[in-house]
């Protein structure tokens, strides 16, 4: 596993604000952070510390109040909604907590949407090998309906992945499954990024689960809070408790660059 | 913007496909997202998709019905030409007896017979009809009647009746009959300054009925049948008709030939003998082009009217459907959320929506245009069992414009009303499908549509008011124009600005029924969750209850100002007179057993004795008058108050018999007879009498021609007028006297009925876009339920019963339905008698009536629909389990 490759998504002194005057939440303040690629990073920090919020910024499903996001070469901040749409085609998967899947759809159907979507063939080997890594076999056919929560959301990682994507998003992807599925799921995403060499950021509040990730970056009150490398449930787990109890930022292993 | 850059080939497994630019995605996914979302929506397409098939029927019924009038004219026009092989025909009616006679010579042609029509007035006893008359043609071939019964005509005094008429005067073979006709004096009388005109007498002459006949084909069955007279009878009465200087010309010569095959011969014969016609066609092709003619009339007039509702349907239609997207696209958000995430682009959710639409449209229209076709063919097959008088087709003709145009109309509406929605959808940000929140509301009213309603409001107010001020100054046509524009500029205004004020008028009506309940405070605060939906559907309905309502209101206004008018105009109902005069040029006296039979007869309200009488003034004119004590006038008058003043001693003179007879201005005027002279008071009436009246004793005083020689009588009101006046004709005519009766009453009741009739075709079609409207009302209600599931189930879940839940749908249904159909009716009712005043304020001031019981009827269609509309959406509501409902994505 290589530890020099190139960041694929960067963010430059990066901000949001909700609301005004009295009001204001500062969701994001100032934050750099850099991705790189051909790694599973988690972004973990406590509820409302604004983790979806910086998800949503880099993968440019928001527009920041301040600063910049790069995906890439491709300076994102700032793109039109055709362009971010582009982006989202080729170059940009998503997994969600929830609601992931065309209920209407089978499986089949709702992982090849995307490409399709894009007026693109299916690269019916690619498929073939995503089926097998996330183990879908026998499942395609099925409509969500018929699929329990852990399928649903290997479908949702495989339809992430159908475009070859250079990063995917996923946020809280095993927050609505119990936790034998949530690990099944954990472990498919983590087969992705090592056996298909994708880049994967997820967002967690569950130390466990930032576990299975390369690397966590520790988020706090809308700033970086402190960045592990190649975490245990254990040291994920000190560095959200160093964050609960305020102490300054922790970095173990090699520092986000 | 941005170009992407070369993304770094990091993919160890295969390689990209190369993918095509934004906005050439494939039509593909949409159609199949489409018809995916359509599966899921069945249901809630369904309701919208009925609004368009009512729509689409409508449409279709009307071309039909249009298609079969079209071709029963032609039918009817066509009979009239009978079994003639050819018919010589001129188009400015310049074809002359000489042309016929020439015609007649051509070899091969068998006979031939001019087309005329003569009209004349056919009397016996108090009856009367205006009867057309044709000669009987040498040929049987070109005639269409049939004889059912004697004879056919064949001397002077000879006619043969259509079995109806004769039925109607009580006439059978053999009987006689009274004709009236013209007859031009053979000399001319000379004037003066020498120049000269033919005077005519009125005669009356005694007709033998030597037949009955029957028009088999209907021929004559919208012309009151058609008498038969030999030609040569015929020829006689137009020419004492037209006088010596002119002969008379005719429009076709019918022609039967002895050999029909040797068709073209005679054709180009025909051609030669009569070089001045204008074409010789064969009978066919004369009746279309008859057809052709007539169809730039009527039909065109009457496919507009009745378009004119079909179109009211479809806007509401229009309404209906852009509600049911627009709540679609709301529950729908997520999931367009989620493709935007996944790469559709804007685009790809409008078109979606659009096919959608487009489908749902081509679909529903498809079975509009089924339904249409097998409504009017029911009608057909029914048809028969009600004696129309018309010969309907068995079967209808579908053609292409019948089909296709309610296709196209239907989808097109379904279109243009996703058009908002589909937009709504493309607008989703990818983001929403993060949100937690259950439903996102659609972006609220903006700025420029407050002041484009107001605009027009205000504007097509100020244009409507203008119209009623030109109605009351005379100028009913541009009045009827500005207040028809400004009613139609004003009501759109009213509905785009319906947003704005009705939910607040709905949260108005909540506040009151609120106190009643927490059913009810739920059901109001429900409907104002939603400003916009709830303003749609409330609007959809308003639109054709303000219509319906307008109709109504505007006709219990015009009616009340008709029937002062008409009471004006016709001042008494009925007038018996006596139809032959003594030496001295009066009208004989009225025979008592007449006077008898007259008071016998029910339903007449008065029975007054009266004489009439030509009195000379003292500067040698002459006025008419008739004498009537005051007490007998005032009974039978419809305005008794125009008989103000009238008494012994006074001459009551109406504005218009002053007029005419120079006696404007004058206190007193002295009459004269050969009884001596009489010297009276004038009184000024408003009476619009065609005489002036003075009492028995002072008619005494200039004649001795005083015993009442006409009867006048005023019909109860309430009666049944035409039953009313057969019972007087019958009693009449049993005394065989020689009266006639005359009298303004059955024209009013023409009229009124005229406008009865219009009235209810008119509401019957607005009716169609109501029904519309209230399945939007349902569709609206079961849309919010389905949104709501999660809702009600926890209010279920912390204590609401499923009486009180059924409670609030109900309560909902008939808030939304009540709000639409009051305002509608208050809308209607200003608009209706606007309308009226615009059209009518000339004739006299217009009254804002309330026609109470059909607005009573309207309010309560409404509210008991909205209920309705809550049953089936309340039992969905009611069926979910507590926990079920709650654990629902
Ligand atoms: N749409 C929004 N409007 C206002 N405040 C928001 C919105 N979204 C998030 N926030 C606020 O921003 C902060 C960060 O939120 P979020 O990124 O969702 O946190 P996390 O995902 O870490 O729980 C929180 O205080 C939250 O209340
Ligand atoms: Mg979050």
């Amino acid at each position: 596993m290589s530890t020099q490759t190139a960041p694929v998504v960067r963010a430059r002194s990066l901000s949001k604000t909700y609301g005004r005057g009295e009001a204001v939440v500062r969701a994001l303040d100032g934050v750099d952070v850099d991705f790189e690629q051909g790694r599973f990073t988690a972004i973990m920090g406590p509820s409302g510390s604004g983790k979806s919020t910086l998800m949503h910024l880099l993968a440019g499903l928001d527009s920041a109040s301040g600063g910049q996001v790069f995906l890439g070469e491709t300076e994102i901040t700032g793109l039109g909604d055709k362009a971010l749409t582009r982006l989202r085609r080729d170059r940009v998967g998503f997994v969600f907590q929830q609601f992931n899947l065309l209920p209407m759809f089978t499986a089949e159907q709702n992982i090849t949407l995307p490409v399709e979507l894009a007026g693109g063939k299916v690269d019916r080997a690619w498929l073939g090998t995503l089926v097998e890594t996330l183990g879908l076999g026998g499942r395609l056919t099925h409509r969500p309906g018929e699929l329990s929560g852990g399928q649903q959301q290997r479908v949702a990682i495989a339809r992430a992945l159908i475009a070859q994507p250079e990063v995917v998003f996923a946020d809280e992807p095993t927050g609505n499954l119990d936790s034998r599925s949530g690990a099944e799921v954990l472990s498919f995403l983590r087969r992705s990024v090592r056996e298909l060499g994708r880049t994967i950021i997820m967002v967690t509040h569950d130390p466990s689960a930032a576990a299975y990730a390369d690397r966590v970056v520790l988020i706090a009150d809308g700033k970086i809070a402190g960045d592990i490398s190649d975490p245990t449930p254990e040291s994920a787990m000190a560095g959200l408790d160093a964050l609960r109890t305020l102490e300054p930022a922790v970095t173990t292993g090699r520092t986000g660059a | 913007m941005t170009a992407t850059t070369t993304p770094p080939t990091t993919t160890p497994v295969v390689s990209t496909d190369s993918t095509p630019a934004l906005g050439g995605g494939s039509r593909y996914p949409t159609a199949r997202l489409t018809l995916g979302q359509m599966r899921r929506s069945t249901g809630r397409l369904a309701a919208a998709g009925i609004a368009i098939l009512i729509s689409t029927a409508f449409v279709t019924v009307t071309l039909l019905v249009g298609n079969i009038v079209t071709s029963t004219t032609y039918d009817q026009v066509s009979a009239r030409y009978a079994d003639a092989d050819l018919v010589v025909s001129h188009s400015s009616w310049e074809l002359t007896p000489e042309d016929a006679e020439a015609a007649g010579a051509v070899d091969g042609v068998a006979a031939v017979q001019a087309q005329q029509t003569y009209f004349t007035e056919l009397s016996r006893g108090g009856k009367v009809v205006y009867q057309s008359i044709a000669a009987h043609p040498a040929d049987e071939r070109l005639s269409p009647l049939r004889l059912a019964e004697g004879d056919w005509p064949q001397g002077q005094t000879d006619i043969a009746l259509p079995t109806d008429v004769a039925e109607r005067l009580g006439l059978g073979v053999g009987d006689t009959v009274n004709a009236n006709r013209w007859i031009v004096d053979p000399e001319p009388e000379v004037q003066e300054d020498g120049s000269t005109w033919y005077d005519n007498q009125e005669v009356t002459e005694k007709l033998t009925v030597t037949g009955l006949v029957e028009d088999p084909y209907q021929a004559y069955a919208l012309t009151g049948g058609m008498a038969v007279v030999s030609a040569a009878t015929l020829d006689q009465w137009v020419a004492d008709d037209s006088g010596p200087d002119s002969s008379p010309t005719y429009d076709a010569l019918l022609v039967a030939l002895d050999d029909p095959a040797a068709l073209e011969e005679a054709r180009q014969a025909l051609a030669e003998a009569v070089p001045s016609a204008t074409d010789v066609l064969t009978t066919q092709e004369y009746a279309e082009q008859v057809v052709a003619e007539m169809s730039g009339g009527q039909n065109i007039v009457f496919l507009v009217f009745v378009l004119a509702f079909a179109g009211v349907a479809l806007v509401v239609a229009g309404l209906v459907i852009a509600n049911t997207f627009q709540v679609l696209v709301a529950q729908r958000s997520r999931m367009l959320a989620l493709l935007r995430c996944i790469g559709a682009d804007t685009g790809q959710l409008y078109r979606s929506v659009l096919l959608e639409a487009a489908i749902l449209g081509l679909i529903a229209s498809v079975a509009g245009v089924v339904l249409g076709a097998l409504l009017v063919q029911a009608g057909l097959l029914v048809a028969p069992s009600f004696d129309l008088g018309v010969p309907l087709p068995g079967t209808i003709s579908l053609n292409a414009a019948v089909v296709l145009v309610p296709l196209a109309v239907g989808v097109l509406v379904t279109l243009v009303a996703a058009v908002t929605p589909a937009r709504a959808a493309s607008r989703v940000a990818p983001l929403a499908a993060l949100r937690p929140s259950d439903a996102p509301t659609l972006r609220g009213a903006g700025k420029v549509r407050a002041v484009l309603a107001t605009l027009l409001t205000v504007g097509g107010v100020a244009l409507l008011v203008g119209g009623m001020a030109m109605g009351r100054t005379g100028q009913a046509d541009l009045g009827i124009l500005a207040a028809v524009l400004g009613g139609s500029v004003s009501l759109v205004g009213v509905i785009v600005g319906a947003v704005f004020w009705l939910p607040r008028v709905a949260g108005a009506f909540g506040r009151l029924v609120g106190t009643s309940g927490p059913a009810a405070r739920l059901a109001a605060a429900n409907t104002q969750r939603n400003p916009r939906r709830t303003a749609a559907t409330a609007t959809a309905l308003l639109i054709g209850v303000t219509l319906v309502s307008m109709m109504t209101t505007g006709a219990a206004s015009a009616r009340v100002t008709l029937d002062q008018e008409l009471d004006a105009q016709y001042p008494v109902d009925l007038q018996v007179g006596t139809t032959s005069s003594d030496d001295e040029g009066n009208p004989s006296a009225m025979p008592g057993d007449v006077t008898d039979a007259v008071r016998g007869v029910g339903d007449l309200r008065a029975v007054a004795e009266v004489t009439t009488y030509v009195a000379e003034t003292t500067d040698e004119e002459v006025v008419p008058v008739v004498a009537a004590t005051p007490e007998a006038l005032t009974s039978v008058l419809n305005t008794p108050e125009g008989a103000e003043g009238f008494g012994p001693g006074t001459l009551l003179v109406p504005a218009g018999v002053a007029k005419n007879y120079g006696l404007e201005g004058r206190d007193t005027i002295t009459l004269s007879g050969p009884a001596g002279e009489v010297t009276l008071d004038v009184v000024p009436s408003d009476l619009r009498t065609h005489d002036a009246f003075l009492t028995p004793l002072d008619l005494a005083a200039i004649t001795p021609a005083v015993a009442p020689n006409a009867l006048w009588a005023g019909v109860a009101d309430g009666a049944d007028v035409a039953a009313t006046v057969a019972a007087l004709q019958d009693a009449v005519s049993a005394t065989e006297e020689a009266v006639e009766i005359s009298g303004a009453v059955v024209e009013r009741e023409a009229y009124q009925q005229v406008i009865d009739v219009i009235l209810g075709i008119v509401v019957g079609l607005l009716a169609v876009a109501v029904v519309i409207a209230l399945i939007g009302v349902a569709n609206t209600l079961s849309l919010s339920v389905i949104e709501r599931t999660r809702e009600n189930a926890m209010l279920r879940a912390i204590g609401l019963t499923t009486g009180q839940l059924r409670g609030t749908l109900a309560v909902e249904g008939m808030l939304i339905a009540g709000v639409g159909a009051v305002l509608g009716i208050v809308l209607g009712l200003v608009y209706g008698w606007a309308g009226a005043t615009a059209a009518l304020g000339n004739v006299g001031t217009v009254p804002f009536v309330v026609p109470w019981a059909e607005v009573g009827v309207m309010l309560a269609v409404a509210l008991v629909a909205g209920l309705v509309a809550s049953v089936v959406p309340a039992r969905a509501a009611v069926r979910t389990r507590p926990v079920a409902a709650l654990a629902a994505e």
